[in-house]
């Protein structure tokens, strides 16, 4: 069964002052189903965030349809059994990781008991539960990444959005990430990210989807991929139009 | 009220504390008090009226502070940070955040004047005993009807900036808005009653001007009513059927801008 489900969804930005329209999605259709890992790739502005805040409702598509567990993305019960992680995490700086895990988990119905464990569980899984009640505004950047994975993941949700999760991180960080993700992978969650890094999107996904200017250009299985001349080549070859 | 909401308030009213912002409005605020001590020394009559009308000018200039520089920021940086993602990605709908923001900043200033009030009090306190004689035409009651006034001015007026946060894009114009919006509604009463007086008959106004005037009378809040400045350090008791009104108006007006606000926000993108 999908998990989500997307049909032909278009989007098309217009600039503030100049009125010029953008087109960022182009009918794009998509499902990923349940306990699997769907990568999307492409380059910058290849319209993979802009399917991300359609999905969780922050923007609404000029044509097509999303719904999540059968749920559209206006319906804020949607976003019960979602964890989500932004490109370039911005918290309140004056909260502390703890603190803005309790929010994480209150807003997403947890109880004090079953909040406290979680949130101990994986500030440890991530390392910084030593510096928990410091301020988010001391955090480096792979710190704030780290502490945004937690939020995403402290309700244990069924369905797991990652825009960008390692960008900012460095190796260990990196290796961090994919662990988590490969763990969620063996829990049966259902998992879409974007990324520009290749080799982990090769490593981890089930399947593949590439995006080029807006536009979905194929969505590649991992026997697919591991039959051609691997991740780098065939995204490659993908975005100069040449098909496999 | 449901506890995703009650976390809500509490993550803004927690954010808003801890601004650096705060640490500055408070120690001016208890410094204009404090002030006020010397400033009252030098006077020779209606000391009662002097050591009021700062405290509560105090209050005002550090709740017109709070609004603009804590208030503005924890909604409109929501917007230019994108932390507005990490809310919007729980099961929250736009109108909740709305709500939620607003009673987490309401919290924030209730907990100011509370403060501030503390504060102003023992000033007052402290000021009457020395100069016990000047202080038999004070009334603590006028004292804190005036501070009501001037909280449910502030409920309102951050309505006011959070409708004005849903509107635009940036911090800068909701600032400013904000600011001709108070400054509007504390003189439009003003405007009005001057225009209609005979010193104005010599004032030829175009009938554009007069119908702007008029329509900016009714929809402008007409912010004027909760400043009992002048009646506290005179100590006229107010009456209960002017305070049921200016209660009624400010609770009112906060409700129908929150409600457009939500509204206005439920369609917006979160580009």
């Amino acid at each position: 069964m999908s998990e989500i489900l997307i049909k032909n969804i278009s989007k098309t930005y217009i600039s503030d002052f100049k009125r010029e329209k953008k087109t960022a999605v182009q009918d794009v259709s998509l499902s990923i189903d349940s306990a699997e890992v769907l990568g999307i790739i492409g380059r910058n502005g290849a319209g993979k965030s802009t399917i991300i805040k359609m999905i969780m409702g922050f923007i609404r598509p000029d044509k097509g349809t999303i719904a999540i567990d059968g749920k559209i993305p206006l319906d804020p019960d949607s976003r019960l059994n979602v964890g989500y992680l932004p490109e370039n995490p911005y918290f309140y700086d004056n909260l502390t990781a703890q603190e803005l895990l309790n929010f994480s988990s209150y807003a997403s119905g947890l109880d004090k008991k079953t909040a406290r464990r979680s949130i101990e569980t994986l500030l440890k899984q991530v390392d910084l539960y030593e510096v928990r009640k410091q301020r988010l505004r001391t955090y480096s950047k792979g710190m704030t990444q780290r502490a945004g994975i937690c939020f995403a993941l402290v309700h244990d949700p069924e369905i797991i959005i990652l825009d960008e999760p390692m960008s900012g991180l460095d190796p260990f960080g990196r290796k961090m990430v994919i662990d988590l993700i490969e763990d969620l992978k063996k829990r049966g969650k259902t998992v879409l990210f974007c990324s520009h890094i290749l080799n982990d999107v090769e490593r981890i996904c089930d399947r593949v989807a590439i995006m080029d200017s807006g536009e979905l250009k194929g969505i590649y299985t991992k026997q697919q991929i591991s039959e051609s001349e691997g991740m780098e080549e065939l995204f490659l070859n993908v975005v100069r139009d040449k098909k496999i | 009220m449901s506890k995703k909401m009650i976390a809500l308030i509490i993550l803004t009213f927690k954010e808003g504390v801890r601004d650096r912002a705060l640490i500055g409005i408070g120690l001016f605020s208890v410094f204009m008090m404090g002030g006020a001590l010397v400033v009252v020394s030098l006077f020779m009559r209606e000391l009662h009226k002097v050591s009021v009308d700062i405290n509560l000018s105090a209050i005002t200039f550090a709740g017109l502070l709070l609004t603009f520089f804590v208030s503005i920021n924890l909604i409109a940086k929501d917007m230019d940070k994108h932390t507005i993602y990490c809310v919007l990605s729980k099961p929250f709908s736009r109108s909740q955040y709305i709500w939620g923001k607003f009673l987490g900043i309401m919290l924030l200033i209730i907990v100011a004047f509370g403060i501030l009030t503390l504060c102003s009090s023992a000033t007052i306190f402290f000021i009457k005993s020395q100069y016990e004689v000047y202080f038999k035409g004070f009334s603590w009651f006028s004292f804190y009807t005036a501070i009501y006034a001037e909280l449910l001015m502030f409920f309102l007026l951050n309505a006011v900036v959070i409708f004005y946060s849903t509107i635009t894009t940036s911090s800068f114009i909701t600032l400013l808005f904000s600011i001709s919006t108070y400054i509007a509604g504390q003189t439009i009463e003003e405007v009005v009653l001057f225009l209609k007086t005979r010193g104005a008959a010599d004032m030829v106004l175009s009938e554009g001007i007069n119908k702007i005037i008029d329509v900016a009378q009714y929809i402008l809040p007409n912010l004027s009513v909760f400043d009992l400045k002048v009646q506290s350090a005179h100590a006229v008791s107010i009456s209960n059927g002017y305070l049921f009104s200016i209660t009624a108006y400010s609770l009112i007006y906060t409700m129908i801008l929150l409600l457009v606000a939500s509204f206005i926000f439920t369609r917006r993108e979160l580009k």
